[in-house]
């Protein structure tokens, strides 16, 4: 098989390089791959930007990117929130050059112009300067250009492509993962609380959003970590004790293969899917009993029951947002180069609930996704060997054939598997390849 | 003054000697530094209140710290092969409050660590809860607030 990052030819095929059971190791590799899928795939379709209550009050402002551009969250005075590009309408300076704050209007640091937080322009030092030229003070280029953006029950996602499908309709069968996670607050909103944790990959971020429901690597990947947690709690712990929290949290890591397939995979349509659902390795968690109170006074057993049997592991909102709605935790993806991705970790409060909820969401997001927890470096180590290994051309083609032509076709567009089957690779690589290749050149260099 | 001077010597000591047992992977003994009900804490923001209701970098209970530990000696940790070199350097140290029951402690500190071919720096404060106990001191808390706590921070498993 021909190399074909190796041997740069004038122009990449970019639809051969996946097949519907293989990739190809250049996705991984290639930095001209990477500013392709920033154009075909960031920049054309829903991104996660951020949560409406990051930006409750108007005037507050959560600065984050689309793909490679620079973008703000806001709320305006007219209650609505908006994302706008960050940059001045004079020179292109950033306007907000910090993570987040609240401010009484967004005033440039060069040369002062100031915007509204709808992206209105609000005024110009010696305004009478343009005066009789072409530059218009009320057109468009005069503001901050808005993003299109949609909120799904408090979950803000923006597209620089002005035409995507609706939000609701391009979540398809996840949105039903944001409802649960709703659902599961007594009040029925989330709000971000917690603080944020932010840490850094060097591998590409492809690597990160396949391992989430690849089912086949705690077992292996985390036994250091899970398995070990669960030998020194027994050896630490008197044989009554009630189990820590946080061996709650890390020992399933390590549950048997056949545990992980019973969870089993769903797939659907633009890469979106999630792992879990009956059960997962989040559904024995101890009871908060003043929480399940305070759920039922709210929605009544039977309600109650219908929501808590529903029990996802990771959901993934293809390419840039994953939720535990179990753990109301979430993971953000900012791909940064072909090989470093930059992962942020949210934790939500669920709205009426008692502090208890929130603390196990951080006390999980500490154990499982901190930098510098017994966890995570182990799945980063292994997405580092994954950048490294594959620029080895011994063989071009990364395998994605286990249980290959067995997924069932629950309803039409919803795609299942046991655990252990790599559908929810395929299924990625299904959307990757549509992004990559539909109404674009497919040979680029 | 003297006896000022010997107490900050014995704090200093005991701050360079609980960096030196990490830097020499004597865990049990490390370990066995804090009390039992003591805890190692990095926060992940600026002036974080409190470990519970905040994400952290680390917040260890004993057990915790044992988990962490047992994990250095396993051999199914690819993050941990080969084993990080680190060298912990402490300087500023400081004895804010002082009485018989508990002594507070702040510190800079640099450690540098050695892992897959490059070196990279972690810097901040330290500041610790001690216990007084006979001629030295227990734990109670040691609080590491790294001056990049809240930016994108790379995988690290030992202690700061
Ligand atoms: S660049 Fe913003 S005012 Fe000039
Ligand atoms: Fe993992």
């Amino acid at each position: 098989m021909a190399t074909l990052i190796d041997k740069r030819p004038a122009t990449i095929d970019v639809a051969s390089l996946v097949e519907p059971d293989r990739t190809h190791r250049s996705i991984y590799t290639d930095p001209a791959i990477f500013d392709l899928e920033m154009d075909r795939i960031w920049h054309r379709t829903w991104i996660y930007v951020g949560h409406e209550s990051q930006v409750k009050e108007p005037g507050e402002y959560y600065a984050t990117t689309i793909g490679r551009q620079p973008v703000l969250l806001t709320r305006s005075s007219d209650g609505k929130f908006y994302v706008l590009h960050n940059r001045c309408a004079h020179k292109g300076a950033l306007l907000v050059g910090d993570h987040c704050g609240k401010a009484k209007e967004l005033r440039c640091s060069y040369h002062g112009w100031r915007f509204d937080f709808d992206g209105k322009l609000l005024g110009i030092p010696l305004e009478h300067g343009y005066d009789d030229t072409r530059f218009d003070r009320t057109g468009p280029e005069a503001d901050m250009p808005r993003v299109r953006a949609e909120s799904y029950r408090g979950f803000v996602f923006a597209s620089l492509n002005p035409d995507v499908p609706d939000l609701k309709s391009w979540l398809g069968g996840v949105a039903s993962s944001i409802d649960n996670m709703v659902d599961r607050a007594p009040e029925g909103a989330l709000e971000v609380a917690g603080g944020v944790m932010r840490y850094e990959h060097d591998s590409n971020w492809k690597f990160f959003i396949e391992n989430l429901n690849d089912m086949m690597h705690p077992m292996v990947t985390h036994q250091s970590s899970s398995l070990t947690a669960r030998v020194v709690a027994k050896k630490e712990l008197p044989p009554d004790a009630p189990v820590p929290s946080a061996i709650e949290i890390i020992a399933p890591f390590t549950e048997s293969y056949s545990f992980f397939d019973d969870m089993g995979v769903h797939a659907f349509d633009y890469g979106h899917g999630y792992s879990g659902g009956k059960t997962s390795i989040h559904a024995k968690y101890s009871d908060i009993p003043e929480y399940n109170r305070r759920m039922d006074a709210a929605y009544g057993t039977e309600r109650v029951a219908e929501i808590m049997k529903v029990n996802r592991h990771n959901t993934i909102f293809y390419p840039s947002a994953t939720i535990k709605g179990a753990v109301q935790t979430m993971r953000v993806v900012r791909p940064v180069a072909v090989d470093k991705t930059i992962i942020e970790s949210w934790t939500f409060r669920l709205k009426g609930a008692p502090d208890e909820m929130l603390q196990r969401s951080i006390l999980y997001c500490n154990l499982i996704n901190s930098s510098a927890n017994l966890v995570g470096p182990d799945d980063q180590e292994n997405y580092r060997r994954q950048q490294v290994g594959l620029h080895s051309t011994g063989e071009d083609w990364v395998t994605m054939h286990r249980d290959f032509g067995k997924d069932e076709e629950i309803e039409p567009g919803h795609f299942y598997a046991r655990g252990s089957s790599d559908i929810s690779f395929r299924n990625q690589y299904r959307a990757w390849k549509k992004y990559m290749t539909e109404g674009a050149r497919q040979d680029v260099r | 003054m003297s006896d000022e001077l010997e107490f900050h010597h014995r704090v200093s000591q005991f701050l360079f000697h609980e960096v030196r047992l990490i830097d020499e992977r004597r865990w049990a003994e490390w370990e066995a530094l804090f009390l039992e009900d003591g805890v190692y804490w990095a926060p992940a923001t600026p002036g974080q209140p409190d470990p519970v209701n905040h994400v952290s970098l680390i917040f260890e209970n004993q057990l915790l710290r044992k988990v962490r530990i047992a994990r250095f000696a396993s051999p199914a940790a690819p993050s941990l092969q080969p084993f990080p070199r680190t060298a912990h350097l402490v300087t500023n140290v400081m004895v804010d409050r002082r009485d018989a029951k508990a002594v507070a402690v702040s510190s800079r500190f640099l450690m540098a660590e050695y892992r897959r071919d490059a070196q990279r720096f972690y810097a901040g404060a330290y500041s610790y809860d001690l216990a007084p106990s006979g001629d030295s001191f227990r734990i109670r808390q040691k609080k590491v607030d790294l001056i990049n706590c809240e930016g994108p921070i790379e995988s690290s498993s030992v202690w700061f």
